[in-house]
């Protein structure tokens, strides 16, 4: 048990914070199922004794749909007569009222939901109003789903989003993970992240045909972008090897001449696109292709793309970091070069491809984030690094190289992730987020510390 | 010391040991690697916190729980591994902290002058305006010597201090405690060579796996009890018998020469050296620190740049530019400095054995764990390692494990050719045996062994040929080793 | 040197206090929840505002003034209609900002406000929200993104403002006309626009001219920041020794652009327009630094922006894009202007004294 404490302190830290936030959340829940709209149903019914009659007013929401759907069935299978079924704005539940309320003599319920209660036609003196021009509605009555208690931070939908929203950042980690266990860093992850999305963007519209891009195309120009990040991961390796520069220094240039690159890249494209006459402004670079949303914005039995791309890359980092001799050569690289070296280790060689890696990943995750934006964003990743410094970190790497582990970056990111939702659902006001925040890093990381100790 | 007890997770290093020092007498700390000497250094030094045990001084209780305390209470400790901050001269190294204030002056001047009456009282003549990163390791030694000294120390504990000596510089040391002890100062001397207890020792301390064994004056023991006291057996031997024939002349003598270096050039040190390494034998390369042994051993196993020479393997030229090339051609080499070098101190022992050899292990891409383990267990059987398991971090072994840990490495390796640099530094009696036996068990496989080592008498009993160096070139060969002494060999070495 | 555990004290009780002043103001947040929860529940018709749920407004940066005051005024406005508003600061990232969106569905929300921080990437999470049936309101920024719906747009008619500091431009410079900088920030598209409107004024009045022409001598970002409109303009008064206006399309990186003058010791030469109202712009223009200001209106975006969450909730109709014209502000208005007379300004140094009296004398 102490041993499993110490081994999986940054687990235990994630849980924590999860238990906490559960707690501080903890709220009113508003089910909006078919079940639910079943039991509305069997109230309405049991509330009148005569052949009832009902308007349902709920979203235009495919669950929404779903729901009132539900109720209407219900109703009608009980013997009761559903007038009208309004899945729209509130404007369009203010006109079905008024039309009902014209048209029948007797209107005796409305079912809805938590959301569409909360609309000013539905609010009982509005309704009274609204009954002394249209007197059908006179005596109506509204049912909506009971409400239970329940963390609002502990529902399926999100903690899908933070997983979710946070995939890209996780992404990039695994690269930074590989850097820093080689006692490197890699400054350059957030910019490279913006050349990536913007290169793919140009590509897809200038040479895979922009809206008619077959999955071919897609995939060639995913290809370039990525291959383009590597190629500066690359180069920021070889300068760490051959030229004996800093990595801090070189990718801290390399930070700013990606940042440039892209911005570059999109001002040219939105100039070209203009004609060419006056100069573009840096905003995102448009993809066009419908398809190409499916990595950022879809979900495959369920969940969403990018976190399977995330868990994937995740598993694979993890057998090469644990199973192969690569892997190896990593951690016996940042734990000591020369004993490395001397072993038959090619140091240079694991450098390099170790900063072509970090490259690709951000260069992955560039494209998650083009895919998600539908489009290639020269200003994204911005502070990104940092962001990523510190999930690997409060992962449990040291920054001296030679430990870590890759489902620890996985849970520092999740840990960054979820002090932030949770700060985001209780509300916490912006500028007191940001000393919370760094607060709970530092704590995060002590508490692994001591229980490493 | 009284009763001191230490536990790492998963060793119980200290079982209730004892220890007493008197003023103005060599204490000898003695035991195999991995008894708990250093560890009982450290707790006395500050540097571990014991689990229970006290520490007297004048028989007054002190609370050691700090290096600072350590200090205060007038210990002095030398660390197997040094402590000095090479950017800095001699003189701030010594005066660390010992500053007058936080913020004012340093008196050079003055400090310079006590430097100078330190080194005077160990009769020795060293600048204290030179960087430390210039000295020998004998004159770094010299150093942490000083800095106990101007503490005012009353005991000095000197962790295996010949270790990285020559035996020209041992000399000089013995002077220096000789010195402090005619000055009344107490001293603890850890050290794996048997020769030097007896020669400057007065009491004898001997550990066996973290608990006390004995403590008897030098006067009642000879070497046979002492190791016996130390292992715990008799040990017949000091080196295992020679091969009862040199490998002699067969036909295929062309292909199976062995390792052949003509004119090799490179770096400062190595001027011109040409020899050869036939399969079958141990050629000792011996010389002065500073002759450019290991320099040349570099050299050949592609450690450093080569400017002129060629490397041969059995007749076939080698293009060694790195050791992972040397490796490849089946040549393998254990550096003298095990933790600078030899091991990844931050990673687990069985990913060190790995390291060159996991082509070995490898099915499809993917390490196959168990064969790796079932592998590298073997060599703890065979070389006795302590570890706790595979999985102890190789930073946390005892100096001569960490060593037996970098020699199973190679071993796997199954190279044709092996340089030993320094092989038995720091290994204990017992396991030093185990080692020559398994020196000898190689080259009666057929391997080729090129050792290097300061140490003469096992220089004298190991090597089947012995190569001397002197600045960098080849100033003697000794083909029958029989008719070798100490001085023959000193003698090539400074001509 | 400390011993483990009293390390681990220290460590501790560090964190616990960091904790306790961080959580501080989330649990005067959620206590205001709580009361509004029950208020919702005596339903007794008495003064408390019947609950409407919650706003989300994802505002582009806290940092900039003249945001906070929008969040402010919409917090305000909000609790008078029943509805808690949630800020979030999305600091110029649009991922930043998706993620906001994401949160306001996962909770629930009633309506969501937003300044988008892309007007085109903000696209598909505009998108989600219409999935999920929860009205999006933009303000201040709008949103270009195709098929993303937006339910109401309140904002500045930042082409008018370009032009009334155009026409504020060349009544400062009168007849001599003379070189002028603007101090651009591309990525916004209201700077873009109030640039246009500038430039368009400027053509205007140079057309039928022989001499006395204003000419924009160059277009520097000045990211919207105090610090590179210091930058910018050090460089840009190093290049053009003759600049006489500067036009800078916000207030901080007017003031910027002041700073680089007093350094070079222009401020007698060159005139500063700048763009907002912000109470340190208005300062400015009360203390001469600043010749004019086109001046928006973020506390009425806040409450307009509320005004039409009700009105879209209470299904009534409202004006879907509003824009509200900027108004000229110079020392005229300043000076009676009451917000200014609230917050006294310290004493100016002597020698700040001096230099605007400098100021004053050639105008
Ligand atoms: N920090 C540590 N963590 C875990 N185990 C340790 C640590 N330091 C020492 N040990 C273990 O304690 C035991 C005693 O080690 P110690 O270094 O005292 O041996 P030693 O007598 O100095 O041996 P050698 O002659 O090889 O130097 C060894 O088994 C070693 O592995
Ligand atoms: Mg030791």
């Amino acid at each position: 048990m102490k041993r499993f404490i110490a081994d999986n302190g940054s687990i235990i830290v994630l849980l924590a914070l999860c238990a906490y936030y559960s707690v501080v959340t903890l709220g009113e829940q508003h089910p909006n199922t078919p079940a639910a709209g079943q039991e509305v149903a069997a109230a309405i019914l049991k509330d009148s004794s005569e052949q009832v009659t009902v308007v349902v007013i709920t979203r235009d929401t495919v669950q929404d749909r779903a729901y009132s759907e539900a109720v209407r069935a219900a109703i009608e299978t009980g013997g009761g007569t559903v007038l009208a079924v309004v899945n729209g704005a509130p404007t369009d539940a203010r006109l079905a009222l008024e039309q009902v309320g014209g048209a029948f003599s007797r209107v005796d319920a409305i079912a809805t939901n938590h959301s569409a209660s909360g609309w000013g036609p539905l609010k009982p003196q509005k309704l009274k109003t609204t009954a002394d021009k249209f007197p059908g509605i006179s005596g109506i009555k509204v049912f909506k789903p009971q409400s239970y208690t329940w963390p609002s931070f502990l529902t399926r939908e999100n903690l899908v989003n933070v997983i979710n929203q946070n995939a890209v950042i996780a992404i990039i980690a695994i690269g930074m993970t590989l850097v820093i266990i080689t006692a490197g860093i890699d400054l350059s992850v957030g910019s490279l992240l913006a050349l990536c999305g913007v290169t793919t963007a140009v590509a897809i519209q200038q040479m895979a045909g922009g809206a008619d891009a077959g999955t071919i195309g897609l995939l060639g120009a995913c290809l370039i972008g990525t291959g383009v990040c590597t190629l500066c991961g690359i180069f920021n390796g070889v300068m760490v090897t051959w030229f004996r520069v800093p990595a801090f220094v070189v990718t801290l240039a390399m930070m700013m001449v990606a940042r440039g690159l892209a911005l570059i890249v999109a001002v040219q494209y939105q100039s070209a696109l203009l004609g060419g006459g006056t100069e573009g402004t840096p905003e995102a670079v448009r993809i066009e292709a419908a398809a190409f949303g499916w990595l950022g914005n879809g979900a495959t039995f369920g969940i969403p793309n990018p976190i399977l791309l995330m868990l994937a890359l995740y598993v694979l980092a993890h057998i090469t970091m644990t199973k192969t001799s690569v892997g190896r050569y990593i951690y016996a690289v940042g734990g000591n070069p020369e004993a490395a070296r001397l072993s038959g280790v090619p140091v240079f060689g694991v450098l390099i491809l170790v900063y072509a890696i970090c490259g690709a990943m951000a260069g992955l995750a560039g494209i998650v984030d083009a895919s998600r934006f539908e489009g290639g964003r020269p200003n994204a990743g911005e502070m990104y690094e940092l962001q990523v410094i510190a999930a690997v970190v409060v992962g449990g790497t040291s920054l001296a190289g030679g430990e870590g582990r890759i489902f620890g970056t996985l849970v520092g990111a999740m840990i960054i992730a979820v002090i932030q939702n949770g700060l985001n659902m209780a509300g916490v006001a912006s500028y007191e987020q940001k000393c919370v925040f760094g607060g709970l890093i530092l704590a995060a990381v002590l508490l692994d510390r001591f229980k490493r100790k | 010391m009284r009763g001191v007890d230490k536990s790492f997770p998963g060793v119980h290093a200290l079982k209730n040991v004892d220890l007493d020092v008197e003023a103005g007498d060599v204490l000898a700390l003695l035991g195999e690697n991995g008894a708990g000497k250093s560890t009982l250094i450290k707790v006395l030094g500050g540097a571990h916190r014991p689990d229970s045990g006290v520490i007297e001084i004048d028989g007054r209780p002190m609370e050691i729980i700090t290096p600072q305390d350590s200090q205060r209470a007038g210990i002095g400790i030398i660390y197997q591994e040094f402590n000095l901050i090479p950017a800095m001269t001699v003189r701030e190294n010594i005066f660390l902290g010992q500053e007058p204030g936080r913020v004012s002056i340093v008196p050079a001047g003055k400090e310079r002058r006590r430097a100078r009456e330190l080194f005077d009282r160990i009769g020795v003549a060293l600048d204290p305006d030179a960087l430390v990163r210039d000295l020998t390791v004998a004159q770094q030694q010299i150093v942490e010597i000083a800095k106990a000294l101007s503490l005012d120390s009353r005991i000095i504990v000197m962790d295996e201090p010949s270790a990285a000596l020559s035996p020209r510089e041992v000399e000089g040391l013995f002077r220096i405690v000789d010195e402090l002890k005619s000055q009344g100062i107490g001293i603890v001397y850890v050290s794996h060579r048997l020769d030097e207890i007896f020669a400057i020792c007065d009491h004898v301390t001997v550990l066996r796996d973290g608990t006390y064994v004995d403590s008897k004056p030098i006067g009642e023991l000879t070497r046979d009890t002492l190791i016996e006291l130390m292992v715990g057996r008799k040990l017949a031997d000091e080196f295992p018998n020679r091969a009862v024939a040199k490998p002699v002349a067969t036909d295929d003598n062309e292909v199976r020469s062995g390792l052949t270096v003509s004119n090799l050039v490179g770096g400062p040190k190595v001027r011109d050296i040409s020899f050869n390494v036939r399969r079958g034998e141990i050629v000792a390369l011996t010389g002065l620190v500073g002759a450019g042994r290991t320099e040349a051993a570099r050299l050949i196993f592609g450690a450093d740049k080569r400017e002129a020479g060629t490397i041969t393997l059995d007749g076939k030229e080698l293009s060694i530019k790195s050791p992972r090339d040397a490796i490849a051609s089946g040549i393998c080499m254990l550096t003298e400095d095990r933790k600078g070098q030899g091991l990844i101190l931050n990673r687990s022992v069985l990913e060190n054995f790995g390291l060159p050899n996991l082509s070995r292990f490898t099915v499809r891409g993917l390490i196959q764990q168990k064969r790796e383990r079932d592998a590298f267990q073997a060599y703890v059987e065979q070389l006795q390692i302590k570890v706790s398991g595979p999985k102890q971090r190789a930073g946390n072994l005892s100096g001569g494990n960490q060593q037996k840990v970098v020699l199973a490495k190679w071993l796997e390796r199954d190279a044709e050719v092996i340089i030993f640099d320094e092989p038995t530094r720091g290994i204990d009696v017992g396991a030093k045996f185990e080692i020559y036996l398994l020196m000898r068990h190689l080259v009666e496989q057929g391997k080729a062994i090129l050792m290097i080592s300061s140490e003469l008498p096992e220089v004298l009993g190991m090597a089947d040929r012995i190569i001397v160096l002197h600045e960098g070139r080849v100033t003697g060969e000794i083909e029958d080793v029989k008719l070798a002494t100490q001085e023959s060999i000193m003698d090539l070495a400074v001509k | 040197m400390l011993t483990r555990s009293s390390r681990w004290m220290i460590a501790m009780s560090m964190l616990g206090l960091l904790f306790v002043t961080g959580c501080t103001p989330k649990d005067e947040e959620s206590s205001g929840t709580g009361s509004g929860g029950a208020a919702s529940k005596s339903d007794g018709g008495t003064a408390a505002v019947e609950s409407r749920g919650t706003i989300g407004f994802s505002a582009l940066t806290l940092k900039n003034p003249f945001f906070k005051i929008i969040a402010d005024s919409m917090t305000e406005a909000g609790k008078t209609n029943g509805f808690e508003v949630l800020v979030n600061d999305a600091e110029r990232d649009v991922n930043e900002q998706s993620k906001h969106i994401d949160n306001y569905i996962a909770q629930g929300v009633a309506a969501i406000v937003l300044n988008p921080a892309d007007r085109i990437a903000i696209g598909p999470a505009i998108r989600k929200a219409n999935e999920a049936g929860i009205p999006v309101f933009t303000c201040d920024l709008q949103c270009a993104a195709e098929d993303a719906k937006v339910d109401g747009h309140i904002g500045t008619d930042n082409y008018q403002g370009g032009r009334l500091a155009g026409d504020a431009m060349i009544e400062a410079l009168g007849d001599a006309g003379g070189e002028v900088l603007v101090l651009h920030f591309k990525q916004a598209n209201s700077c873009v626009l109030r640039v246009q409107g500038f430039t368009e004024v400027l053509a205007e009045h140079n057309k039928d001219r022989e001499s006395g022409n204003i000419t924009i001598v160059s277009e520097l970002e000045g990211g919207g920041l105090t610090d590179e409109g210091f930058k910018s303009t050090s460089d840009a008064l190093q290049a053009h020794q003759n600049l006489r206006g500067i036009f800078a399309i916000n207030d901080p990186s007017a003031l910027g652009a002041w700073t680089a003058l007093k350094q070079a010791k222009k401020t007698d030469q060159v005139t500063i327009i700048g763009f907002d109202g912000q109470l340190d712009g208005k300062r400015a223009i009360l203390e001469g630094k600043i010749y004019a200001d086109p001046i928006q209106f973020p506390k009425q975006m806040g409450v307009v922006s509320v005004q039409n969450i009700v009105k879209y909730l209470d299904g009534e109709d409202y004006e879907k894009v509003e824009l509200i014209p900027t108004a000229i502000y110079k020392k005229a208005d300043a000076e009676k202007d009451p917000d200014l007379q609230k917050t006294p300004t310290p004493a100016p140094a002597p020698g700040e004294v001096s230099l605007i009296q400098t100021f004053k004398s050639p105008g």
